[in-house]
């Protein structure tokens, strides 16, 4: 594949470009709009893991015990003593908060951006061969809402929390005391941050691709991204007029979704769960995306079936429009309305299969190289099948009667998030480490990071399928003692993957010290497309001259005998 | 694709400014294309957030079918053609505009858009009528509804009962114009930066796709109106 | 909608070479004034309609017909005064998919809203949906305006319902308000116990579903 750099000098990467704090917050540079999301997103990330290891600290006893002994030191600390009676009672609420922290924290502020906005950004521009985004501008306003998204967050966090879930259903939502607006508003205009995005993405692809590059030449990270952008763009308006119509009915009590003022609590879960459902393929299918990526370039071979998986993303974006219903099968939604989108929700599992097969007959007969972006691409494979199956099993209407609202769910929805975008997540950020700091981490330090990420993610969350087969509840601070066992274990395992996880963050920032002046080369992996055949870091114009290209980016030169890569361009 | 006569129909002393090229594009075109494009996608996100809105009502509407015919009575439907009408209006000047703007006639630009301008101005006048008209009857928006003033009112006004819960309707009344009016707003505001543009002349037939683009949201706006208008103060 | 090779001056677009006389980088599409002027009476004659229909009691065909109507101004808009006829037609998809997904959001939502009771009544269970009318909404407090001071006598819903006048302050029990009030639709059951968990705070005394 052709492309068209000059790298005989090193010119001044784009961070050296321009200097100053100006030129960060009021940069036009997708790049660096793309760390800034990185940063952004990684401190939201463990803010909303610590109360996540708040929480399980809490379960690891069948009574509420460790959350008032909490509040009780916290009170003194600030010089309000409450007792003990006080404090136990309190802790039901508190247990209420910390989920509702850790849901929405890690729905809106985390794994939603952090795909688009760190990596997508960073990298749309630079696979297109583009110069920038379509609309830098507004790629830069996209990430200012985000943060003032975020504060709004952080203010509820610092006005007594919010404690209806990250769902915020009615009647709760409209009637508790806490401080539903406050987080509502943020969610809204975190809302708008994503649209903006996706409308950004969808407009450069369309429009900026380089010459030579038809739709099916594109990397599959640019088709992932551009049906997450279709996604955004449809069905967050829709999100956003539900949590304004919240808003007023909590504020002047209109009567839509309070059954007490003549409303319907379905018709909020049916109004949040349009957005909700298609929301959670925004959240994965750039995992999809960087999963192609790695599983092509460290096995070396061409993609298996690059126009199954780049027109699946596009079925994945449609049909996940039509199957919301499935969170509802026990709400008191008509059942036949259930059996339709048990049924729709039967098909949508389709495209994700037809790409895991895909995946799995890349690796056959590739030449595959163990390093840590294929560990976790191959982690991956292992951790979203089990969390998409489950997801079939939970589509079953009759089944999900049984396992709705249990830690089935939980295990379901963190396997898929966590296990799915999360770990492809880490897995990217390792592939275009250098690639986005010119830096290199430690491979051994990494390997161990994502032993312990593997072994931690499994022992927290395997068990809680067996545990929500046996009717553990959800969202329950307290439970009967014949479930310590497996609460115990899965403490345990959240404690090594918070563990696994400050380990990665650790030798990742470890490889940034100014010590650290070896140079990398600039396509470490020996990657085909438009971002590898420019400089690491790359320069604040992407590109030296317009790149044009004549193939896909997967057509990998062929290897010697002797290990040799042989001569790629 | 074709010019369509249009530099034929260019008056005289037309103005015929170049277009800024941003550095991330590399044509003409792809600037124009992009920025019409972009703005599509915006128009349809605007469209699905307005069709929550108009789910509510339709859900409202079959939950309590005789509470909204006899709420809706209340609501002023020669305040609602006016600016039906005017809305229409200040499409057509803003489609003259736009097509001003193609032309190079600059003259003819700044006047249409103060002409939006002004009916959007006359719309937010008769919307502050109608709403301080509701207001001292007692409508307001959700649990300040007040049941007496307002059933006195309907009995004054055509000898109806108000039954069930007009509460509800009034809500959805005024979050569905209200949010409207906000769009009304906005709109106002970026049309006024368009015209600070416009005098400068900056637009012509090389460049004005920000007049364009602002003629697609305006003409949205327009649109939703089109379906308020019927289903809140009009259908039986 | 095309960008350049900067090696060769070549225009692309969707990532073929244009050869040089098919480019058309801006168009103009310019149409006549008179065009404008001719939709801006259409647009007035159909918001006529608009007001006949209403006034014409079409009985359950009158909402059908309205959105029709609302439906050929807003395609005459759409067309004309937005420019879709002409443009490219990436911009009608758009505009059209995003009309698609409106009407699944609101297929699927009716869809169920309507079927809420069929295959229990198919199987023959009871469902109670309706509750004593009489009975208060506690947070609520009818017939306060926040401009006005020291209002009337208020009625709660239901005494308006039964037909009661802002005069009288104990609600009349009549037949047709109540039974139309009855009779209006399905009213939703309080569904998910919203906060049935040991760790919730308490909430006040149980609310009513549905009235």
């Amino acid at each position: 594949m052709a492309n068209e750099t000059e790298k005989s000098t090193r010119e001044p990467s784009f961070y050296e470009a321009q200097t100053g704090w100006k030129s960060w917050a009021f940069t036009l540079d997708h790049k660096r709009l793309g760390i800034m999301y990185l940063l952004s997103t990684m401190i939201f990330f463990f803010v909303a893991g610590m109360s996540a290891i708040l929480l399980r600290t809490e379960l690891l006893t069948p009574q509420g015990d460790f959350l008032p002994w909490l509040n009780q030191g916290l009170a003194s600390l600030f010089g309000n003593p409450i007792t003990e009676e006080a404090a136990k009672a309190q802790s039901g609420t508190t247990f209420n908060k910390l989920f509702t922290v850790h849901g929405a924290v890690m729905v809106f502020l985390v794994i939603i951006p952090s795909v688009p906005g760190a990596l997508g950004n960073f990298l749309l521009p630079l696979m297109l061969g583009a110069k920038d985004v379509a609309f830098p501008r507004l790629n830069l306003a996209s990430y200012w809402i985000y943060t003032i998204g975020a504060c709004f967050f952080l203010y509820t966090l610092f006005a007594g929390g919010l404690d209806t879930g990250w769902t915020f259903y009615t009647p709760y939502s409209t009637s508790t005391g806490t401080a539903v607006i406050s987080a509502t508003l943020g969610a809204f205009i975190l809302g708008f941050s994503s649209i903006l995005t996706g409308l950004n993405f969808m407009v450069t692809v369309h429009k900026m691709r380089a010459p030579g590059m038809t739709w099916y030449r594109m990397p599959l990270f640019v088709w992932a991204i551009y049906a997450t952008a279709v996604i955004q763009v449809l069905a967050t308006p829709v999100l956003a007029i539900t949590l304004l119509l919240l808003i007023v009915e909590r504020w002047l009590g209109i009567g839509i979704f309070d059954p007490a003022m003549g409303g319907d609590p379905v018709l909020f879960q049916h109004f949040f769960w349009f957005y909700s459902h298609p929301a959670v393929y925004i959240m994965i299918l750039p995992g999809f995306g960087i999963e192609s990526e790695l599983i092509a370039v460290h096995s070396r071979k061409h993609i298996f079936g690059y126009k199954a998986i780049a027109l699946s993303s596009v079925a994945i974006a449609m049909i996940s429009f039509i199957v919301w219903g499935h969170h509802m099968f026990v709400s008191g939604q008509s059942e036949l309305a259930g059996i339709v989108f048990s049924f729709l929700t039967f098909v949508v599992a389709v495209p994700t299969a037809i790409k895991v097969f895909s995946w799995v007959a890349t690796l056959y007969k590739g030449s595959i190289e163990f390093n840590t972006p294929m560990l976790y691409g191959l982690m991956f494979l292992f951790t979203f099948t089990i969390g998409g199956l489950t997801g079939v099993f939970l589509g079953a209407m009759s089944l999900d009667v049984h396992l709705h609202d249990t830690y089935f769910v939980v295990a379901h929805f963190h396997y898929v998030m966590m296990g799915g975008t999360i770990i492809a997540f880490i897995g990217g950020i390792h592939h275009w480490w250098s690639k986005m700091t010119g830096r290199m981490y430690h491979e051994g330090s990494a390997k161990i990071g994502a032993l312990l990420v593997f072994i931690g993610f499994n022992t927290t969350f395997f068990n809680q399928f067996v545990m929500g087969g046996q009717g553990m509840p959800r969202r329950y601070y307290t439970y009967v003692p014949q479930f310590q066992q497996q609460h115990l274990l899965s403490t345990i395992g959240a404690y090594i993957l918070a563990v696994g996880l400050m380990w990665t963050a650790a030798y990742l920032l470890w490889s940034l010290r100014k010590a650290n002046k070896k140079i990398q080369p600039d396509n470490p992996w020996g990657g085909m497309s438009l971002e590898w055949q420019t400089q690491s870091p790359p320069i604040e114009h992407n590109f030296h001259g317009t790149p044009r290209v004549d193939s896909d980016p997967y057509n990998f030169p062929q290897i010697d005998r002797t290990g040799e890569v042989d001569g790629s361009h | 694709m074709s010019t369509h006569d249009a530099k034929a129909m260019r008056p005289p002393g037309a103005i015929d400014p170049p277009m800024p090229l941003a550095h991330h594009f590399d044509t003409a075109g792809q600037q124009a294309g992009s920025a019409k494009f972009g703005m599509w996608v915006f128009l349809a996100t605007e469209v699905l957030m307005f069709s929550g809105l108009f789910l509510a009502y339709f859900i409202v509407r079959m939950l309590y079918p005789e509470m909204v015919l006899s709420s809706h009575e209340l609501l002023d439907k020669t305040m609602g053609g006016i600016n039906t009408v005017v809305l229409l209006t200040s499409s057509y000047t803003m489609a003259m505009g736009v097509r001003a703007a193609q032309l190079g006639d600059k003259k003819g630009l700044v006047r249409n858009l103060v002409l939006t301008i002004a009916f959007a101005c006359v719309f937010l006048v008769v919307k502050y009528f109608e709403y301080t008209g509701k207001f001292s009857h007692g409508i307001f928006p959700g649990k300040y509804f007040n049941y007496a003033e307002a059933g006195a009112y309907a009995m004054e006004h055509g000898g109806h009962v108000l039954q069930g819960k007009p509460h509800i309707f009034f809500g959805l009344y005024f979050v569905m114009t209200g949010l409207h009016g906000v769009h009304v707003v906005v709109g106002i505001g970026v049309l006024v930066w368009v015209l600070m543009r416009a005098k400068k002349g900056q637009f012509g037939p090389r460049y004005y796709a920000p007049v364009e683009n602002v003629g697609l949201y305006w003409h949205i706006v327009d649109l939703v109106w089109i379906f308020l208008f019927p289903l809140l103060y009009l259908v039986r | 909608m095309s960008n350049a090779d900067d090696k060769d001056d070549l225009i692309f677009l969707n990532g073929q070479a244009l050869q040089p006389e098919d480019v058309h980088e801006v168009y103009e599409h310019v149409s006549p004034q008179i065009l404008y002027v001719k939709i801006l009476g259409a647009l007035f004659v159909l918001t006529g309609l608009t007001y006949a229909v209403s006034y014409l009691n079409l009985g359950p065909a009158s909402l059908p017909v309205a959105m029709l109507v609302a439906l050929a101004k807003a395609s005459l808009v759409a067309t004309f005064f937005m420019h879709l006829k002409g443009d490219e037609k990436y911009h009608t998809f758009v505009f059209v998919s995003s009309l698609l997904f409106v009407g699944i959001f609101f297929t699927f939502t009716m869809f169920d809203l309507n079927s809420r009771d069929r295959l229990s009544q198919e199987q023959g269970t009871f469902f109670q949906r309706q509750n004593d009318p009489s009975a208060g909404m506690p947070d609520r407090q009818p017939g306060l305006s926040p401009f006005v001071e020291g209002t009337a006598p208020a009625l709660t819903p239901w005494q308006v319902e039964a037909g009661a006048t802002p005069g009288d302050a104990a609600p009349a029990s009549t037949e047709a308000p109540a039974a139309d009030a009855a009779a209006e639709g399905a009213k939703p059951a309080a569904a998910k116990p919203a906060a049935a968990k040991p760790g919730a705070a308490p909430k006040g005394p149980a609310k009513p579903a549905g009235h």
